[in-house]
């Protein structure tokens, strides 16, 4: 049997003294796209938070094995170049940094961990147009401050870019579809769904089953309180849609 | 009766020649520091800095012949196109300038017999004032006199470079002039580096006169060793409709104060101070600036930013006058700082003394941290923490150092 790509095992963690994530168990394989669904409030961005090592989010119990190594042990940056990567739901703005500068050390630190040659800045901004192309990114936003004064479709899309250039194994999209419209969605959707490979995962949190129509997922877990409390195939998504949260929670 | 012993001043050995006017400057500026000694922390310019390091150090003069006219490394020309003046360790490296129409530059020394120039020196300040200033015009010897004529523009910045790779152990006193006849223009860019373990002390004088409808956009760079000691006065005397641009980014040296006075002596004269400056472990950057509106609507202008690392501290004194006949006037400063740990330092004093109506004056300073959201968002990219706290604090300071106008000078600004 191959090694999963993220296996998690009854973790439990809080942020302060308030516990977020109480139990929870999830098995993800490469080439899989996961989607959780939930309630406001259920622990979904704690969940992803967690993940990616955010200082504050203290696991209490539990472990996660990440490609068979243990992720809690790594450092944010440990976990973002063995291939983690998280698209936030709200990404931060970053006044005085400049995005292609910001691209070009992360993306060099990723590959100086990999074993490959850091590019110089000549070929870096050659990649980076290309791929800023594909997003319909225009070679002008390349020169503003991260996120700074980005549109909330501009915003997404660059999270987008990040995940073209950096190739990671594994992606949480925390809301992606937050503050799109409906071109927007697609062209992010469209973006997303290029980079999908055999040897990648996603894990897709969202409200609303909209997305899904244009990521399909292969498992949709329905998360509340938080743990998973429902894992089904994509007609639970549509489920979920016509009977709304509260209803669906109370028939559980 | 004997005179208590001046720390710093204990050999004056060094003379040019018997020529009673360079004699009667120094006597004049040693007699000066003898009479006032050195600043304590009771001292209200210099309450937050102490100097006591510097003083018990014994830095020596170093007296012997500058040997660079080999084309050694220390004075390698970096870019041969560009105007270009270097102190080797405190020593003029003596060269013909291939310079433009209107611009002269002198070697201190030649300039010191000559009537024209004499009243300049020692003319933008009060010795009994300025101790540091005293000893480096008690040891008057080394130093450069930039002159512009009237009515011209040097579109080309001259660069300044100190470098002390050599000079463990000394003192270095350097004394320019800068002069700008009506409606001239001029740039230049001050630099200093040094090897990183040389302990010395740099002691620097610039006194700048800016006749009217003048412009100087004076640049400085400090990258000195952590072990060394930077003190540096700019003092500049601004006339009609003139105006004196100061970007200043420091970097290094164990104790920096720059201290800068200015004089808008007439109507319409403005002054503009932008500083960046990083603190460093167990150092301290000291800025203090005294701004005098003598004449109607003049403006003045300070904006500093600051990093500040652990076990470091800072001053920022801003002294802003306004006299009785100021009226219409504009005077501001600003100090925000960023803290990159809890073991730091920092003293804001703003002083405001104002004695006309009908000004316009503001002063506000600010402190935070490192926003722990941009950090996460860095290192979830996989960039190293350490790089990515310098990302940061670079883009705090980079507010100050996007102002510079000369984006070449821009470009070489940076941490």
């Amino acid at each position: 049997m191959t090694t999963p790509l993220l296996e998690i095992k009854d973790l439990q963690a809080r942020v302060e003294d308030k516990e977020i994530i109480k139990g929870l168990n999830l098995t993800i394989n490469a080439g899989e796209v996961h989607a959780i669904m939930g309630p406001n409030g259920a622990g979904k961005s704690s969940l992803s938070y967690v993940l990616s090592g955010k200082e504050g989010y203290k696991v209490t119990s539990g472990s996660v094995k990440f490609k068979g190594q243990d992720l809690l042990s790594m450092s944010t940056e440990e976990r973002a170049r063995n291939g983690l990567f998280l698209s936030m739901q709200y990404p931060t703005e970053i006044p005085g940094v400049v995005v292609s500068n910001f691209l070009k050390q992360s993306l060099n630190a990723i590959r100086k961990h990999r074993g490959e040659k850091e590019l110089d800045t000549l070929a870096f901004m050659k990649h980076l147009k290309q791929e800023a192309a594909q997003l319909n990114i225009s070679p002008e936003m390349l020169k503003r401050f991260v996120n700074v004064g980005f549109s909330g479709g501009e915003k997404k899309r660059f999270e987008t870019l990040q995940m073209a250039l950096l190739k990671p194994d594994f992606c949480i999209l925390d809301e992606i579809d937050s503050g799109l419209d409906i071109d927007a969605l697609k062209t992010v959707s469209d973006g997303v769904n290029a980079l999908r490979t055999k040897e990648n995962a996603f894990l897709v949190i969202t409200h609303y089953q909209r997305l899904l129509d244009h990521i399909k997922p292969d498992i949709v877990h329905i998360f509340a309180d938080g743990h998973i409390i429902k894992s089904g195939d994509k007609s639970l998504a549509t489920e979920l849609e016509q009977s709304g949260y509260t209803d669906f929670l109370k028939e559980e | 009766m004997t005179m208590a012993t001046v720390p710093l001043l204990d050999n004056i050995t060094l003379f040019l020649d018997n020529k009673p006017s360079v004699y009667g400057l120094r006597q004049k500026a040693k007699q000066a520091l003898e009479k006032t000694n050195y600043p304590t922390l009771k001292t209200e310019a210099w309450k937050y800095t102490n100097i006591k390091p510097i003083l018990s150090s014994n830095f020596k003069i170093n007296t012997e012949e500058h040997q660079c006219s080999c084309g050694c490394n220390c004075c390698h020309h970096d870019n041969s196109s560009q105007i270009e003046i270097s102190f080797c360790n405190g020593k003029l490296h003596v060269e013909e300038y291939n310079l433009p129409q209107g611009l002269n530059i002198t070697p201190l020394p030649e300039i010191l017999y000559e009537g024209e120039y004499k009243q300049y020196l020692f003319n933008s300040f009060n010795l009994e004032e300025h101790p540091f200033a005293a000893l480096n015009g008690a040891y008057l010897e080394q130093g450069i006199c930039i002159y512009v004529e009237k009515n011209t523009n040097i579109t080309q910045p001259i660069y300044i470079k100190y470098k002390q790779n050599d000079c463990n152990g000394y003192q270095i006193n350097i004394h320019n002039l800068i002069v700008l006849e009506k409606n001239a223009r001029l740039e230049i860019f001050e630099q200093f580096s040094s090897d990183k373990k040389n302990k010395y002390l740099a002691n620097i004088v610039n006194e700048i006169y800016l006749k009217p409808n003048s412009q100087l956009y004076h640049y400085k760079k400090q990258s000195e060793s952590i072990n060394s000691y930077h003190i540096a006065l700019n003092c500049a005397k601004i006339q009609n409709k003139a105006s004196y641009k100061q970007y200043y980014l420091a970097n290094g040296a164990k104790i920096c104060r720059q201290e800068t006075n200015v004089q808008l002596e007439q109507a319409n004269a403005s002054a503009e101070i932008y500083s960046a400056y990083k603190a460093k472990k167990e150092c301290l950057n000291d800025i203090t600036t005294n701004i005098n509106h003598l004449q109607p609507e003049t403006y003045s202008n300070q904006y500093a930013k600051a990093v500040l690392e652990s076990d470091s501290s800072a001053v920022f004194q801003g002294k802003i006058h306004i006299a009785p006949l100021a009226v219409k006037t504009e005077g501001h400063q600003l100090h925000k700082a960023l803290y990159l740990s809890d073991n730091a330092e920092l003293n804001c004093k703003p002083e405001l003394e104002i004695f006309a109506d009908d000004v316009k004056c503001s002063h506000g300073a600010s402190c935070g941290e490192i926003d722990k959201e941009q950090l996460f968002y860095l290192t979830s990219r996989g960039i190293d923490k350490a790089e990515a706290l310098k990302l940061l604090t670079d883009a705090h300071l980079n507010e100050i150092l996007s102002l510079i106008p000369n984006e070449k000078i821009q470009a070489e600004m940076h941490f």
